[in-house]
């Protein structure tokens, strides 16, 4: 079986393109959707003190804080690992097998 | 990019997603331990923390495989 172009969709090699771009952008939303979902999750427990009868400003403005600093969290912790990887390549090897 | 075939790019997508998973895993887990309330930026106190927390949780993976019997 001969593979078309290369796909990302890796084992779909002769599928329609159609198909694929539809598979492509539906596996991101869904990414979207969990990242929104996570996040809600954990900025619910850094910034919901008591649940009153509104969201006040305070709550609000830590919501916002909070989305930015976990993806400078996240970044982070990105290029750390990547230097890490780098340094010692001990520790992928040794979680690999 | 050599060519992997279709089977080389099952696995090379497998284990991209996997890295991916593990990295999800430590940002929530230094998270959690690291940010307290959060503020306006990422203070030096925080990043200090999130690199002891990488450092730590590789230390601590190693110590337990290797701890392991057999």
């Amino acid at each position: 079986m001969d593979s078309s172009s290369s796909s990302s969709a890796a084992g779909l090699g002769s599928v329609d393109p159609q198909l694929q771009h539809f598979i492509e952008v539906e596996t991101q939303k869904q990414r979207f959707q969990q990242l929104v979902h996570q996040m809600t999750e954990l900025c619910w427990e850094k910034c919901m003190e008591k649940p009153g009868p509104k969201l006040d400003s305070r709550t609000e403005a830590c919501f916002v804080n909070c989305v930015e600093r976990f993806i400078d969290t996240s970044q982070f912790i990105l290029n750390r690992l990547e230097q890490t990887q780098k340094s010692k390549p001990v520790f992928s090897e040794s979680l690999s097998d | 990019m050599a060519e992997l075939g279709e089977t080389g790019e099952a696995e090379l997508q497998c284990l991209v997603e996997a890295e991916q998973q593990k990295a999800h895993h430590f940002i929530e887990l230094c998270w959690d331990k690291c940010v307290e309330k959060p503020g306006n930026r990422l203070d030096s106190r925080t990043e200090n923390c999130l690199s002891s927390c990488v450092d730590r949780f590789i230390d601590t993976t190693l110590a337990i495989t290797s701890g392991l019997p057999g």
